[in-house]
């Protein structure tokens, strides 16, 4: 087929477009963080930071407890993932692959439990976690980000065993394995994409809460979240030191993003080769 | 693969476990808590020994050093008593004040001011009007004093208050000729028209249009309140002559701005910051309200309440501070009132005057210091607060119908946007607690 | 390396979701003419303990569900048909209250002003991205490797960021004074935006919301569409280009058949996350000004925590779940067939 030179060029362009509408925001906010006070407060906006300074970083890490809170988030987000993975292995398992009664409605309350609102339940989980003296604590959060990332965790979850050929499993049982056996040996492999992309999706969802823990952990327990939008408060418009704080949040995220993606790739290839 | 679900399991049995210490850790403590105060309390003798003391401060509240020196002071007195602080954000504050009040989880608490009624009608706290003598309140100021009474009863001891004082620019002020600072509105208005007319002059007052505290203070002047009662229902006080006679001086001195957005506030963006470019000649503001030293040194700035229509007195403001309550559910009230007295004796609260605050009491006031209390005390008597209703804090809330209203007013019609803040103020006061 | 990143990219959340479907479907074609559904399980599928294998599987899901979500929703609905204001919360008080939360929000007009404004924001969101993200997923399959990695680069970039970061970094964007965007606007000429207000007014408002919303979820959808698109066989367009199909023919008659279960199931949970979208609103301007951007969830936020009616927060709470299942009982009858089809 021959395409004339505009048609070859143009959705290069637009891709040069798109790619600076995207990743703009995330540069502007990094930049902002390296730059001196007077750069950031200008007329006329500095785009590289030259004179770049960590000024913004030390007032942003210098919060009182800042340590705590970094620690209290990647606990409770690393084990609600976790939890979470576990827990939806198992039930994808079985309706991705098993035929029972209330199959259907499992399905269906999957599906619904996706919708929950959660910003406008908190009320009813803090008057729970108060009932039952579990507040301050990281054990009432990390249980609710687990429920909160669980159904849509099931819901990709089945997809990719669903993807599975049930050839594959069939015949490590023909060659004597128990279905547990080839679960582990055939499913699981294949299943590594899968469990990446939901465990990101997981570490999100919990790395973002804000709302939940704003009430129910007020004086111990407290996560990044509640950091960040205390820095809007205490330090006005004070954006060095608002960007430098957004970048810290960001950043576990970003890393995660990447590393995963390759662990991904990885462990598809691996069950392929398998396979 | 194997060895990651394995893993996987092992992470899930750590967390029941870890699941199963909390709650023995928790309910030990609060054996422990409960055992403590039966012996404490039959004995008259004070031994707070072993007891811990859970004090809620705002942030940025109490002055430097403070905390630490109230802590020391009381730890010293009775041996073997713990005094723990936590130092609370404002974003959120009034449903988490709410949830710790209902929990028991905090034993002395700041509130702001203008919420303390709204929080005692919930019941959270305690009355100690019995306790006011031994805490000083003889001597409390009546205008801060005043925020902490609800049907008679005292719920919590005046701490500080603070107010808005007008900070100038002093190299703009000389620029313009200015000598002295005015005496009245009328000589405040000359001043400002000079200003406007000297080189380099941005705004001669930067004002947004939502700064309702400094419409507050102009309304207190003329008599006028924000809401009052009329017989069993609440209603709004924007319609009222006072209102509008308070508001003509209001939409006089936003007129000198041009900057100041006519639906902006003063926190965003933060009038210091718009103040600290140097080519603004005055702002209504706060002691803290100053621009970074690095873009205006500390001794180019000069204070002075805002002028009142004679030279006799200055214009009204409003003072926001904070009290000192006791929650009701405290386990340990007397522990509690104790602190207070401590952390409201002359020497405490001398500290809070010295870091330029005005202490609750008129005595204390000559151990303010500065240059911006000095003149924030000037107009602290005539000063008032807002309604003392327990939803008021409920008028406050996004969107604020006084901003809305002052907004409307400076753009359109008076009477439509007074009566609609009305209507608005009215339901969130009479609204169902 | 290039190919890698965005490889993976496409086979994150939905590349299974849309294999699945293709599978189902697949299934439901081949082996639908009366296969009976007992003779479908494999040979192992006799003992007691096989039987019971699928409920053991489920429980701690069901256990979880029940627990950690079930419970807060019953109480959410309990807690809707009492009055629970500051003092009943302070004072531990239960008191009952009937229907009233309801009948009070049901005659609200700011209540019905607010779902309509929430279907509609819904709407309009979901479109944009659905429509902007179908045509980044195309750009993306069509892309040469270089410009296809530098344009995942954006995407991942976009995706990774957390809400609450992004949130800040677009009221960063948009400041009146120092923001960047007011200063783009006016050196392009469009003075009068120099130092213009974003958040003054609802539409104003709602425009830097909505480009947040866009912008953050789009990655999403593209990547999956790319990742759909690559599961059609070359062959499929061969074939329609053999027989002379144009690109439109092409998209309407080759890809849209292979791409509706991406299509479903993305609009599916972006209908859901939009609609339910919370801090972006919140945080630009608390669904001001003048309330004129709440939102059902943030409309119930404001209202419960935020003025501490806990009961009318809650029924607003309960009412938002019912209109959201009404806007999903679509998706719901289609996902459930497609179950009975496997």
């Amino acid at each position: 087929m021959r395409r004339s030179l505009i048609g070859r060029t143009w959705p290069n362009v637009i891709a040069v477009v798109l790619f600076v509408f995207f990743a703009f925001p995330v540069y502007w906010m990094i930049s902002t963080a390296f730059k001196p006070t007077k750069d950031i407060v200008s007329k006329t906006p500095v785009f590289i930071p030259f004179e770049a300074t960590l000024e913004h970083f030390k007032t942003a890490v210098n919060v009182p407890k800042f340590w705590t809170y970094t620690a209290n988030s990647f606990i409770v987000t690393v084990l609600a993932v976790a939890i979470s993975l576990v827990i939806a292995t198992l039930a994808s398992f079985a309706i991705a692959r098993m035929r029972f009664r209330g199959r259907k409605t499992f399905v269906l309350v999957i599906m619904a439990a996706q919708m929950a609102p959660w910003e406008v339940m908190t009320i009813a989980v803090y008057l729970i976690s108060r009932d039952n003296e579990m507040l301050n604590s990281l054990v009432p959060l990390t249980a609710f980000y687990m429920m909160m990332v669980l159904p849509f965790t099931i819901w990709t979850l089945r997809g990719f065993i669903a993807a599975v050929p049930k050839e594959l499993e069939e015949s490590a049982m023909v060659d004597g394995c128990t279905r547990t056996q080839a679960f582990v040996k055939v499913i699981f492999p294949l299943l590594a994409p899968g469990l990446m992309s939901t465990s990101l999706f997981g570490f999100i969802t919990a790395w973002n809460e804000f709302p939940l823990v704003l009430i129910i952990n007020k004086t111990d327990g407290q996560t990044l979240p509640l950091w960040l939008s205390s820095f809007q408060t205490a330090f006005g418009n004070d954006w060095g030191a608002t960007m430098a704080a957004s970048t810290l949040f960001a950043l576990p995220v970003l890393i995660l993003f990447v590393f995963l993606q390759r662990k991904a790739v990885g462990g598809l290839t691996d069950g392929a080769v398998k396979g | 693969m194997k060895r990651q679900l394995i893993a996987a399991v092992g992470v899930a049995a750590m967390v029941v476990g870890l699941a199963a210490c909390g709650s023995d850790a928790k309910k030990d403590e609060n054996n422990n808590a409960s055992g403590n105060s039966s012996t404490a309390a039959d004995g008259g003798k004070k031994d707070y020994s072993g007891k811990t003391l859970k004090v809620w401060l705002m942030t940025g509240s109490a002055p430097k050093g403070w905390d630490e020196a109230v802590k020391t002071e009381f730890e010293t007195t009775y041996p073997g008593s713990k005094v723990e602080y936590q130092i609370q954000e404002w974003t959120g504050i009034g449903p988490k004040v709410t949830a710790a009040l209902s929990e028991g989880s905090v034993d002395v608490l700041e509130i702001g001011n203008t919420q303390t009624a709204g929080y005692a009608s919930t019941g959270g706290l305690l009355d100690i009007t019995k306790d006011k003598a031994a805490l000083g309140g003889a001597d409390w100021a009546p205008n801060q004093s005043e925020s902490a009474i609800l049907d008679g009863k005292q719920y919590a001891a005046p701490w500080f208050v603070t107010n808005r004082v007008v900070s100038y620019n002093k190299d703009l002020w000389a620029k313009a000729g200015l000598t002295t600072t005015p005496k009245t509105l009328e000589e405040f208005y000359t001043a400002l028209d000079k200003l406007k007319a000297t080189q380099g002059v941005a705004d001669p007052i930067y004002m947004p249009g939502q700064e309702w505290y400094v419409y507050f203070g102009l309304l207190t002047s003329e008599g006028g309140k924000l809401a009052k009662k009329e017989g069993d229902k609440w209603v709004g006080g924007l319609s009222s002559p006072e209102a509008q006679k308070a508001f003509d001086t209001y939409k006089k001195l936003q007129s000198y701005s041009v900057l100041g957005g006519k639906d902006k506030d003063e926190a965003k963006p933060q009038q210091k910051d718009i103040f600290g470019q140097g080519d603004i000649g005055s702002i209504i503001g706060l002691g803290w309200e100053l621009p970074d030293e690095k873009a205006m040194a500390k001794d180019k700035i000069g204070f002075f309440p805002l002028p009142g229509k004679t030279a006799d007195k200055p214009s009204g403001v409003f003072l926001g501070g904070s009290n000192l309550a006791i929650a009701q559910a405290s386990k340990n009230s007397d522990m509690a009132k104790d602190f207070l007295k401590i952390a409201l004796n002359d020497k405490n609260e001398g500290a809070v005057a010295a870091s330029g605050l005005i202490p609750n009491k008129a005595s204390l006031n000559d151990k303010v210091v500065g240059d911006f209390a000095s003149a924030a005390k000037l107009a602290s008597g005539v000063g008032g607060i807002t309604p003392t209703h327990p939803n008021w804090a409920s008028v406050e809330n996004d969107p604020n119908p006084i901003k809305e209203f002052l907004t409307s007013a400076l753009t359109g019609d008076y009477a439509t946007a007074a009566k609609k803040a009305d209507d608005e103020i009215a339901k969130r006061l009479n609204a169902k607690q | 390396m290039a190919v890698h990143s965005e490889r993976v990219q496409t086979q994150s959340p939905d590349s299974g979701k849309g294999a699945v479907a293709t599978i189902e479907t697949g299934a439901a074609r081949g082996g639908g003419s009366g296969t009976p559904k007992k003779s479908a399980r494999p040979a192992d599928g006799r003992s007691l303990g096989s039987r019971f294998a699928p409920y053991l599987l489920l429980l701690p899901a069901t256990v979880a569900t029940l627990g950690l979500l079930g419970w807060p929703l019953l109480k959410t609905v309990l807690v809707s048909f009492q009055n629970l204001n500051a003092r009943q919360l302070v004072q531990h008080l239960t008191e009952w209250n009937g229907f009233e939360n309801y009948t009070e929000q049901l005659s609200d007009p700011e209540f019905w002003s607010v779902t309509g404004r929430s279907v509609a924001f819904t709407a309009l969101n979901v479109f944009l991205i659905m429509v902007g993200g179908a045509l980044v997923g195309l750009l993306l399959n069509r892309l040469g490797k270089k410009m296809r990695l530098l344009l995942s680069i954006g995407l991942l970039l976009a995706w990774a960021m957390p809400v609450v970061a992004s949130t800040t970094v677009y009221t960063w964007l948009f400041e009146t004074n120092f923001g960047v965007v007011n200063w783009l606007l006016d050196t392009l000429g469009w003075h009068s935006m120099a130092a213009y207000n974003w958040t003054g007014t609802q539409y104003s408002t709602f425009f830097v919301i909505l480009l947040l919303l866009v912008w953050g979820s789009i990655p999403f959808v593209a990547f999956n569409m790319y990742a759909a698109l690559t599961t059609i066989p070359k062959e499929l367009y061969e074939a329609a280009r053999m027989d002379g199909a144009g690109p439109v023919k092409i998209f309407t008659a080759v890809m849209f058949p292979n791409l509706k279960p991406f299509f479903l199931a993305t609009t599916f949970l972006e209908v859901i996350w939009i609609f339910k979208a919370f801090t972006q609103i919140y945080a630009i301007k608390a669904g001001g000004p003048d309330g004129l951007t709440r939102t059902l969830p943030i409309h119930a936020f404001l209202e419960g925590s935020g003025r501490q009616h806990y009961g009318t927060g809650a029924a607003i709470a309960v009412l938002t779940i019912l209109i959201l299942g009404v806007l999903m009982a679509y998706y719901f009858r289609i996902i459930l067939k497609q179950e009975d089809e496997l």
